[in-house]
């Protein structure tokens, strides 16, 4: 039988709510990283459910987008995190500030 | 297919040029020089073809849409003599280097006076900015001239993008280049019309947004401000008529008082600075800057004979800066300056030299028989002729200054006592020689039988 | 005729013209592009291309004389620039042929003399090849059949003067005559740029024919616009007041070119361009009110300051810019025919003048100083002779040429109601004769004075070494005779052409020849009569010679010579010294102001106000900038916050929008 969408959506947001709250209240990029990507997946959870609901697949071309995106995201961001980490020996987001104008 | 080739070439053979193993001068040279005289002969043989492809649809409709059209045809031709002639006897360091950027300048200029789209427009008027930005960092001393020569024609860049932009929104398509009967009007077109001007008064320059242009001539390499002083100068004034005036007549003559005094006081506000200054490419400078006052001034008065005029001048002016720079720039080698004070009497041992720089100056100033004074004559016969007696009256004490300044810049650096501390090197080569014959020879026919230029009107009315 | 509607000369073809034209072009391409192989050939090269140019000219005597239907001359169309308003042709009328005439005559006789003047100079072809075009520019100017054309030539003539003055371009002194002839010349251009502009404006077409045609259609006031144009045009090329300054300077180029350019044919080009415009100038009385007056002015004032110079070639120049003005006065006041006889007059006597001054200056190793001459009378004796009938002739000693062709313009400046003018023409001749017969006594009487110390002379400036003695050789010279012989033949018309052409008014052959060039004119009697006038001019002259003979030729002036003129040189009103101060003013008012102009826009107006303007808006985005920066803390986290709470604000935003619309 088909789930309701209200508890995908609800879902969704509780996975998002909990992706921000990862990226603003830890200091270990990676799990900033992990946080983000949480993020990503409360999307296309949600893409996914409407896709089906409405039976478009529009929906679903975008999720697989998202998680071409993600993967580049997530490697890039990875490469940053071991480039800073081997300048600076420390990877506390609170202490590196090399973004400062 | 021809006028694309003519564009395509030179950016082909710049980019090849960098995958030479090694800086070869020798090659470098041989191959600009050749690839240019080549891109000539496309263009000639090109004539009136076009070559369209059409790629955007909403919101506008826009064109890859290249072709020369009477106006451009000769500016397109004088594009590739000018570099033809500059690459030749390039004898900087990096000579790899330079030439491909050349190369790239030339294409670009190609691509811009061939355009018969707006979009494609904007796009090569950026595009040619690069190359000189380039030239000026690499082979100069003084960065904050390219950083000034980028901000100031990008920020005219920008200006004719939004222009184009609102352009191809207002009226359905941008392809619109040479094609007769096309006028805008409407709220939005003085925006347009000024959004164009703007960009294109900062290009040519035009009192008071010159100030750009003096650095930027004296420190470019002389074989590269050859072209832009020739060449690319020439872009903005073409964007008048091309683009200002075939597309939005009204508003020309609405502002062509505006437009005629700034022009004058370019005029005489060059023709003075060129009087007092010692380095001889920033005389040339301030002499371009009253030269192209004096077009401007032509083009906003827009009958025909002033017109005609301004399109002879046009050509008349790019054959014979391209020629002073590229002489100038003989001199430099030899002497190790430019400075009127420093230089003298060279004349007694570069007797060829001497003899070509004077034809370039004599050019410049205007005497009958050479280039300069057809346009001189036509375009201010059309000025008085349209009622504006006093534009015509500071034309003509611009040529009386003209003199004044060419003939100080010939005389200080070719005749007088030799000055000894300076090192006596050896005449024209005949390489350098044939360099700037074909500019020479060139400004010699346009002044007796300027003919074939004036029937270029056909596009503009 | 192409493209006008008024036609110009008889014949619609006259290839010959295009020859006799093109001649002497091909000679100074020749002498140009193969002077190193030439060498001293050169100089036959060129005098071949002048003698065929003269033998073309002479032969065309009878088509420039033709006339038929109310057309005068041949004609031969040209190219075309815009079809219908710029044509250009070739015309031969009795005015353009009498012009060629004395170009490729005297012409010839002054490249002749130059192969012997410039022999030994290391740029003798260079020297043939700027000669032979300026005679080709010279004809383009006379026989152009509009204005354009004219122009071109008149240009072109300019260009060949500033390359003949700098000559010896390493002197810095013959650079800048060079340089300030050119401009003063391009002033004149301009000018009649301008007058072009005017009559295209009106007419549409450049041509003579077109424009005289339609005399009416200008307005008075255009039509004085027109002619003023024109006659600063005039007055740049002739020297007259105020731009006559560049005359004296040009003597810094070689002899011969003081006698071919400026004397005998391109400052005439003045007088030409009035007496072809003679339509304009009839229709436009105070046109001719201001080239009569401006004229006359040039007369004296040149007269008075030949009286006060002691180079040789300048006593010369102000003499040519003073009878430039009694030609001008004349063509002015429209006496055509006598202003052109006295252009053709004087170009066979100044030549003359200035060729025999070459021969002294030749043998003196260029000495020009007459103070430093003295006793050549009995070492130069063809020398004396040469000058002392040019003297004559000049000062319009009765029978000589002058005489004939001077009394014509004094006479016809009172004949067309200048009383004045007519006045000034007396003194002037007065003055004329006291400082020519002034030139040939210190030079040629007393005794020789190239030895005495300059200071003891009161000459200013560091003393000058001692000039070789008399008739002495610096260098091997060519053969005596190439210089000599077209002196020798000059003397001829210097003498006799007046007599021959101009005797007998109004039935002499002069009179018929220009009989249908220009329109007949019907004068009231003048007060005194023309024969009244000449015994006037004659008693002025007397005075003038009366009153040089006592203080230069006089037994006791040419015994105390050198103290005499020590006191002469030192004791100079300043006024005359600086010559009216017409260099100091000009050069105020015009060259220092736009000198000060350009620096002040150059140096001062450029970098701070333009500059400083877009320095400002450089500072605007670059506070705006530091303002923003402060943002930029570098934080990770505190980005995160800013995202998030504008993430919030978003949806906060969108679910009261939400809400409303529900």
């Amino acid at each position: 039988m088909p789930v309701d969408i209200g508890n995908y959506i609800a879902l969704s947001t509780v996975m998002f709510f909990i992706g921000v709250g990862g990226v603003l209240l830890r200091r270990n990029p990676l799990i900033m990283l992990m946080s983000i990507e949480l993020m990503f997946n409360a999307a296309n959870l949600l893409f996914m459910a409407f896709a089906r609901a409405w039976l478009a697949n529009a929906g679903q071309v975008f999720a697989f987008l998202v998680i071409t995106v993600a993967a580049a995201e997530a490697a890039i961001g990875l490469a940053i995190v071991v480039s800073t980490f081997r300048d600076e020996k420390n990877v506390d987001v609170d202490e590196i500030r090399l973004m400062r104008g | 297919m021809l006028v694309l080739a003519s564009i395509l070439l030179p950016f082909v053979a710049g980019g090849l040029l960098f995958a030479l193993p090694r800086d070869e001068r020798n090659v470098s040279r041989t191959a600009g020089t050749v690839v240019s005289v080549a891109a000539f002969f496309l263009v000639l043989m090109a004539g009136g073809q076009e070559w369209s492809f059409r790629w955007l649809a909403r919101p506008f409709v826009a064109a890859f849409h290249f072709g020369a059209t009477p106006v451009s045809f000769w500016l397109a031709l004088l594009t590739a003599l000018c570099t033809a002639c500059a690459i030749a006897t390039v004898k900087l360091p990096r000579t790899r280097g330079f030439v491909a950027l050349m190369l790239l300048l030339e294409g670009s200029m190609l691509g811009l006076f061939l355009a018969r789209d707006l979009l494609l427009f904007a796009f090569f008027w950026d595009v040619m900015l690069i190359p000189v930005f380039f030239g000026l960092t690499a082979w100069s001393s003084r960065p904050a001239t390219a950083w000034r020569y980028l901000i100031y024609n990008f920020s005219a860049g920008l200006l004719l993008l939004l222009a184009t932009a609102a352009f191809g929104i207002l009226y359905g398509t941008t392809d619109v280049i040479g094609r007769s009967g096309v006028h805008v009007a409407g709220g939005w077109a003085p925006w347009i019309f000024a959004g164009f001007a703007i960009a294109f008064l900062v290009k040519t320059p035009v009192w008071p947004l010159h100030t750009w242009m003096p650095p930027t001539y004296a420190d470019l390499p002389a074989p590269m401000v050859a072209v832009v002083a020739a060449a690319q100068s020439k872009a903005g004034l073409y964007g008048l008529i091309a683009i200002a005036l075939a597309l939005l007549p009204a508003y020309v003559q609405q502002y062509s008082a505006a437009l005629i005094v700034l022009g004058a006081i370019s005029l005489v506000y060059g023709a003075t600075s060129a009087l007092v200054q010692h380095d001889a490419k920033r005389i040339v400078a301030y002499s371009s800057l009253s030269h192209l006052g004096l077009i401007a001034i032509a083009i906003a008065v827009g009958n025909q004979l002033a017109l005609q005029g301004a399109i002879v001048y046009l050509v008349a002016h790019g054959l014979f800066s391209a020629a002073l720079f590229i002489l100038v720039g003989y001199i430099e080698e030899r002497e190790g300056t430019r400075s009127l004070v420093r230089l003298g009497g060279m004349g007694r041992t570069n007797p060829r030299l001497a003899g070509a720089f004077c034809i370039a100056c004599l050019a410049a100033l205007g005497l009958p028989g050479l280039a300069g004074f057809v346009g001189e004559l036509i375009m201010l016969t059309g000025v008085y002729q349209a009622g504006h007696v006093w534009a015509a009256i500071v034309g003509l004490i611009a040529v009386v200054l003209a003199s004044a300044y060419f003939l100080r810049l010939y005389q200080g650096i070719m005749n007088g006592p030799e000055v000894s501390d300076l090192p006596v090197r050896a005449d024209l080569t005949w390489l350098e020689g044939l360099a700037v014959a074909p500019l020479l020879v060139a400004l010699l026919l346009v002044g007796v039988q300027p003919h074939a230029i004036l029937t270029a009107i056909g596009m503009v009315r | 005729m192409s493209g006008g509607q008024h036609a110009m000369g008889v014949d619609g073809s006259y290839p010959l013209l295009i020859a006799l034209w093109l001649l002497p072009l091909g000679g100074a391409i020749l002498c140009w592009a193969f002077g190193p192989q030439l060498k001293t050939r050169a100089g036959w090269v060129a005098c071949a291309a002048m003698a065929a140019s003269l033998f073309l000219t002479a032969l065309s005597w009878g088509a420039g004389t033709q006339a038929a239907g109310g057309l005068l001359g041949a004609h031969q169309a040209l190219l075309s620039w815009i079809p219908g308003s710029f044509d250009f042709g070739l015309l031969l009328d009795p005015l353009s042929l009498l012009w060629a005439l004395i170009i490729t005559g005297v012409g010839f006789l002054i490249h002749f003399y130059s192969m012997g003047y410039m022999d030994g100079d290391r740029a003798y072809a260079r020297f043939f090849a700027y000669m032979n075009f300026f005679v080709f520019a010279m004809l383009t100017l006379v026989l152009s059949d509009n204005f354009v054309g004219l122009l071109i030539g008149w240009g072109l003539v300019g260009l060949a003067s500033y390359f003949l003055i700098g000559f010896w371009f390493d002197r810095p002194s013959a650079v800048a005559a060079a340089r300030k002839a050119f401009v003063i010349n391009v002033v004149g251009d301009v000018a009649i740029m301008f007058a072009i502009f005017a009559i295209v404006a009106t007419v549409h077409s450049t041509a003579f024919g077109d424009a005289f045609a339609a005399t009416g259609a200008y307005g008075p006031g255009l039509l004085f616009a027109i002619c003023v144009g024109l006659f600063v045009g005039a007055a740049a090329k002739s020297a007259q007041i105020p731009l006559h300054t560049w005359l004296p300077d040009a003597m810094e180029g070689p002899t011969p070119v003081s006698a071919l350019i400026h004397a005998a044919t391109m400052v005439t080009a003045g007088v030409y361009l009035i007496a072809r415009c003679a339509p304009l100038w009839d229709a436009s009385p105070s046109a001719q009110l201001l080239a009569g007056s401006i004229g006359g002015l040039t007369a004296i004032v040149g007269a008075i300051l030949g009286c006060v110079q002691w180079d040789i070639k300048r006593i010369l120049a102000y003499s040519t810019m003073s009878q430039i003005g009694y030609m001008i006065m004349g063509v002015g006041v429209g006496a055509y025919a006598g202003g052109v006889a006295h252009f053709f007059t004087h170009a066979f006597f100044k030549a003359q003048l200035f060729l025999a001054a070459g021969l002294i200056i030749h043998a003196l190793a260029n000495e020009q100083d007459v103070r430093r001459m003295g006793g050549l009378r009995t070492k130069m004796p063809f020398a004396f002779w040469a000058i002392l009938t040019g003297v004559l002739s000049i000062c319009g000693i009765p029978f000589f040429s002058g005489f004939f062709s001077k009394d014509a313009v004094i006479y016809g400046a009172l004949a067309h109601g200048h009383p004045w003018l007519y006045a000034v023409g007396i003194v002037t001749a007065g003055l004329t004769a006291y400082y020519m017969f002034r030139l040939l006594f210190v030079t040629f009487l007393g005794s020789y004075r190239g030895d005495v110390d300059p200071v003891e002379l009161g000459m200013r400036g560091a003393a000058l070494p001692p000039a070789p003695a008399a008739g002495g050789h610096a260098h091997a010279h060519a053969p005596a005779w190439i210089m000599n012989a077209p002196v020798g033949i000059l003397i001829l018309p210097t003498v006799a052409i007046g007599a021959a052409l101009m005797a007998g008014g109004e039935g002499s052959p002069w009179a018929r020849y220009f009989a249908p060039q220009f329109a007949a004119q019907t004068l009231p009697p003048a007060p005194i009569s023309e024969i009244a006038t000449s015994l006037i001019v004659l008693l002025a002259v007397a005075a003038g010679f009366a009153v040089a003979w006592q203080r230069y030729a006089a037994k006791n002036a040419q015994a105390n010579a050198v103290v005499r003129l020590r006191d002469e040189s030192l004791r100079m009103p300043a006024l005359l010294t600086n010559l009216f101060y017409f260099d100091a003013v000009i050069d105020l008012l015009f060259v220092r102001t736009s000198q000060l102009f350009g620096t002040l826009v150059a140096r001062v107006f450029d970098p701070h106000v333009i500059d400083g303007a877009v320095r400002e808006l450089a500072e605007i985005a670059r506070s705006t900038g530091t303002l923003v920066r402060s943002l930029e803390t570098g934080l990770l986290r505190a980005y995160a916050l800013i995202l998030a709470f504008g993430a919030a604000c978003f949806i906060v935003y969108y679910a009261l929008a939400a809400g409303g619309l529900r």
